[in-house]
């Protein structure tokens, strides 16, 4: 189908377009991020070497990375979805040959001293991706199995090189976010459930013939208080750490549990454990509310959009933020099994950070330039 | 490919309806963690208190002793001494300021040092111990831990000093230990221990590994506030390896001794078989001990600014053209490549032309016609401009590199700077452009871009006078299996023989370093570099000091089986033959003294090719 070119409305200038910026993402967002610096200061001894000042820097430069990206008409990052989709896959894919090897998984891509996770890139790019096929997709196809077939594909290709890697979590995401978004396109409820009692029909046919170890391996991932030395023990200590802190906390730096070194990772994955024991329930709460302010700022944003590519982006980012907060923070209770999750824009780590930021600003954009009136067929072909 | 149809209101509509339900999913989910968060820190949060309380491990690591440094003998250069120090953990004290106030009253500590610490505590986590005086004598050291109980969170720990033997004379082979720099932090947790030291130069940095050792634990339980109660497990550390060096550090004091009498100097001597670095002097010195024990900025940047830059370790680091002591490789460079005959005579008028360009020989006069024995004696530079041009700067690289020029040595001193041999891709990369064929010219005689190291320099000539390719080392180790040099042995023996020509013949530029009658033949030569444009002509006494030549010479001895090669280097010294050529000699005649199998003076051996003589001419190079 050919193109037919039209003049949009004059641009609108820098600064107008600044003004356009729904300001209310980025507040929340530099505060979560605050709270993040915050907290691997006092996971660092107090000290903003190695993590919390690269924390700052990495949320001021994703900043800066998410307002530029809010500035571009959604129309220009629409024709940037499908390439951006597939270089992703192209770093997945280079991963297990050229990657980076650390705790027995291969995850990273090395670039002299800059270190890139591409399944974090790919959370992002998998949104985007499959909001500018339900763009191009008529209404009335998106439920035929075939226009079904394709969008699963996308989500299981990334979703099983990640699985390989091996991380378990970043593939469940990775599934769990496609679905969300497809969800939302309008995908008939029936494949939903079919693809449930698929799953749950599949496990009890195989699980008499899995070996006793593996079944027992299975078990303890999803119950790790059967193993109390092994997986449950972090889980233990996580939660004696998190129940000490009690209402008020017991003051920033103050952490026993936490400073005495008891946790693993607690500057990535049991971050939340760490700041809930040193300012207690009301901390807790309080970065869970910014979480809940923040996902409904962007489902709010997806309500008023007029197109599908806007209101999908919006919306599938607010799923990648809340199945993160929702795993790690239940991870760390005991409530989820144990799944390596970053907490979003707390955690460290700059591929996670700088990609939320990116996400954000691809909302950003879309909510900016709402009143754009843009035709499905504005976009030409697929490709 | 579609028809478009603009976004439909049912569309809207089912993404509204699913958007909500996803929505109060999440406020679900968020529900039942709030929930979860509340029923685990507010209803069972006492539940979880008492068990933390019970739940205190702490694992303390323990620094391991840092491997002493010998010399040859077994003589110790570096060692550990026993000392103690008071820490403070700020979470033990509560009342820091007045705890500081009391602990002056027995170690005095200024005003400034108390808010210094009082600011640090207030910066870090109150569970890490700040240290308040190290090296505290006896007195001291009962007195604090007789007033314990008036000082909470004080306590006093052994922490080992630095102490360096032989201070000047040693100071650039041993190197010193400071605080640990931020780039150089990993996870080892070792290196995060309060007051940490590890090497700064020297050896103690470029054998940190085998000196460190490996940490060991204590892993102990300890009550609220912090007090060991029992230990569950100790892991000794296990201390680091002692090194010995292959350095004379009697040999090592005489030569710095005679290098004193100029302002800056350096020489390398080296074992030509082994490799061994038996003395690496660097004039002027420094006392590592005061490096070490700089607990104040000033007394550090006191060294770092003091006239003559004596931290700087010249022996490795000093890059110098190496003037005309390259020639030899020149001459192995146009031997290899068959670009000229041993006997093959070539003009010298004291002018050599290249496309219309002038390059003068250092003898106005001219050498008439030289062959290559005669052009190394007496240092002709137009036979060397002509070999240079015959044979191309990527074969005298090539060349220069296999003698261990432009080449990085590792011999246990990791500052030490590789130097440059210059080629094609050198320049490209460095400036963009092509070479020159008369920036060949220049590096034949050893100028140009052309730099060198005094430890490259005694290299050189150690594998001239072995034909093995040995690399330098300072550590003592199982003497290798050294492979042979990769060239032609006639080849070799000519240069040779015009490097005993150098200082035996008539005529030669290193007659200087003859020595006595009937003392042992060293065979050498000689280097003056220049340092402007301006020196060439003029008399070196009547110009700046900083724009006079640098004096080198190298040279290796005895010249019948050779044992030690060395490297002088004196810089805006004036001549090579004039100062350098002396000063190696006498540096050798140590060198000789104390060679275990030290025999009677050997007689002639190189068939007719020598003949001592008994008139001494300056020479040059």
């Amino acid at each position: 189908m050919s193109t037919v070119v039209r003049r949009p409305k004059p641009p609108l200038s820098l600064p107008a377009k600044f003004l356009q910026i729904d300001w209310l993402l980025p507040v929340l967002a530099v505060l979560i991020a605050a709270v993040g610096t915050a907290a691997l200061f006092s996971t660092a001894g107090g000290r903003i070497e190695p993590w919390a000042m690269r924390h700052a820097l990495r949320a001021t430069g994703g900043l800066a990375l998410m307002l530029a990206v809010g500035m571009v008409p959604p129309r220009a990052w629409m024709r940037l979805a499908n390439p951006f989709y597939l270089c992703v896959l192209l770093l997945l894919v280079a991963v297990p040959l050229v990657g980076v090897q650390q705790l027995g998984a291969r995850r990273w891509l090395g670039f002299g001293e800059v270190s890139l996770q591409p399944a974090e890139l790919m959370k992002v790019a998998l949104v985007a991706a499959l909001a500018r096929y339900y763009q191009w997709l008529p209404q009335l196809k998106v439920s035929h199995p075939l226009w079904v077939a394709l969008p699963l594909a996308a989500i299981v290709t990334p979703a099983a090189l990640v699985l390989k890697q091996p991380d378990l979590g970043t593939a469940l995401l990775i599934v769990s976010t496609g679905l969300a978004v497809m969800f939302l396109a309008g995908v008939r409820p029936f494949y939903f459930a079919a693809g449930l009692v698929a799953t749950v029909g599949f496990g009890n046919a195989v699980w008499p013939y899995l070996k006793d170890y593996q079944q027992r391996r299975l078990l303890t991932f999803l119950d790790p208080e059967r193993d109390p030395l092994g997986a449950g023990y972090h889980i233990a200590q996580s939660k004696i750490a998190l129940g000490s802190g009690g209402i008020h906390g017991r003051g920033f730096l103050g952490g026993t549990q936490s400073q005495l070194n008891f946790l693993p990772e607690k500057h990535t994955d049991f971050i939340f454990t760490m700041l809930a024991e040193e300012v207690g329930f009301i901390g807790g709460v309080t970065l869970m509310a910014l979480y809940a302010a923040l996902i409904a700022a962007l489902f709010v944003i997806a309500l008023r959009a007029r197109t599908v590519f806007p209101r999908l982006l919006a919306g599938g980012i607010g799923a990648v933020f809340a199945l993160h907060v929702s795993v790690n923070i239940g991870m760390v209770m005991g409530l989820v099994p144990v799944v390596g999750v970053p907490l979003p824009l707390v955690s460290y780590g700059g591929t996670s950070m700088l990609t939320l930021m990116f996400g954000l600003g691809l909302v950003l954009s879309a909510a900016a330039h709402r009143h754009d009136r843009t035709r499905r067929d504005e976009f030409g072909a697929f490709w | 490919m579609f028809t478009p149809d603009l976004d439909t209101p049912e569309a809207q509509q089912v993404f509204t309806r699913r958007a909500l339900l996803l929505g109060v999913g999440q406020l679900g989910i968020f529900g039942a963690l709030g929930a979860r968060l509340y029923n685990l820190q507010i209803t069972e949060g006492n539940r979880y208190a008492l068990l933390a309380d019970e739940n205190r491990i702490s694992v303390e690591v323990l620094a391991p002793q840092r491997g002493r440094i010998l010399d040859r003998a077994g003589q110790v250069l570096a060692a550990n001494t026993e000392g103690y120090r008071a820490v403070i953990v700020p979470a033990i004290a509560r009342d820091l300021r007045g705890v500081l106030q009391r602990f002056a009253r027995i170690e005095p500590l200024s005003f400034d040092d108390i808010e210094r610490i009082v600011q640090r505590a207030r910066r870090q986590s109150s569970n890490i111990a700040i240290v308040l005086a190290q090296d505290l004598s006896w007195e001291r050291l009962a007195e604090i831990n007789l007033n314990a109980p008036l000082l909470p969170g004080v306590r006093t720990e052994p922490a080992g000093r630095r102490q360096y033997f032989f201070g000047p004379a040693m100071g650039h082979v041993v190197g010193y230990i400071g605080a640990i720099e931020r780039r150089a932090m990993n996870d080892n947790p070792v290196l995060r221990l309060p007051g940490m030291r590890v090497g700064r130069a020297g050896v103690e940095r470029g054998l940190e590994d085998e000196l460190r050792g490996k940490a060991g634990s204590v892993t102990s339980e300890v009550d609220a506030r912090g007090r060991v109660v029992r230990i569950i497990d100790q892991v000794e550390p296990r201390p680091g390896r002692d090194m010995a060096l292959t350095i004379d550090t009697t040999l090592q004091s005489q030569i710095m001794a005679k290098l004193g009498a100029f302002r800056r100097a350096s020489t390398v001597v080296l074992g030509v078989q082994s490799g061994e670095v038996l003395a690496m002097a660097s004039s002027p010195g420094f006392d590592p001990n005061a490096v070490a024990s700089a607990n104040d900025a000033a007394e550090w940047a006191k060294l770092q600014t003091a006239p003559d830059d004596p931290l700087n370790n010249r022996a490795v680091r000093g890059l110098y053209p190496p003037g005309s002591t390259f020639k030899m490789v020149t001459a192995l460079a146009a031997l290899e490549a068959g670009k000229i005959d041993v006997r093959e005579r070539l003009p010298c008028d004291g002018l050599f032309e290249y496309y219309g360009q002038r390059y003068r020989c250092w003898r106005r006069a001219g050498h008439e016609s030289c062959d290559l024995h005669k052009a190394l004696r007496e240092s002709c530079d137009c036979y060397f401009y002509e070999l240079a041009r015959r044979s191309g700067i990527e074969a005298i690289a090539t060349t220069a590199r296999k003698l261990g020029l432009g080449v990085l040595h590792n011999a246990g001193i990791t500052e030490a700077k590789p130097g440059l041999i210059p080629d094609h891709d050198w320049k490209r990369g460095r400036f963009g452009r092509g070479w020159l064929g008369g920036e060949t010219i220049l590096a034949g005689i050893g100028q140009g871009y052309v730099l060198t190291t005094p430890l490259q320099l005694a290299v050189m000539t150690a594998r001239l006078a072995s034909g093995l390719d040995i690399t330098p080392t300072l550590v003592q180790r199982p003497s290798p299996m050294t492979a042979p040099l990769q060239m032609a042995l006639p080849a070799l023996q000519a240069v040779r023989r015009a490097m005993t020509a150098v200082v035996n013949e008539d005529g030669g530029t290193g007659a200087r370093a003859q020595g006595e009658e009937g003392g042992y033949l060293l065979a050498g030569k000689t280097g003056t570099s220049q340092v402007s444009t301006l020196s060439r002509d003029s008399v070196q006494v009547d110009i700046p000091w900083v724009r006079r030549d640098h004096a080198l010479f190298v040279c290796y001895a005895p010249v019948a089986a050779p044992r030690y090669a060395l490297a002088t280097v004196v810089e805006h010294g004036g001549g090579g033959g004039a100062v350098a050529a002396p000063l190696s000699r006498a540096i050798m005649d140590l060198v000789m003294e104390r060679d275990p199998s030290a025999r009677p003076v050997e007689p002639v051996v190189q068939s007719g090719a020598v003949a001592p003589v008994a008139a001494r001419r300056r020479g040059d190079g």
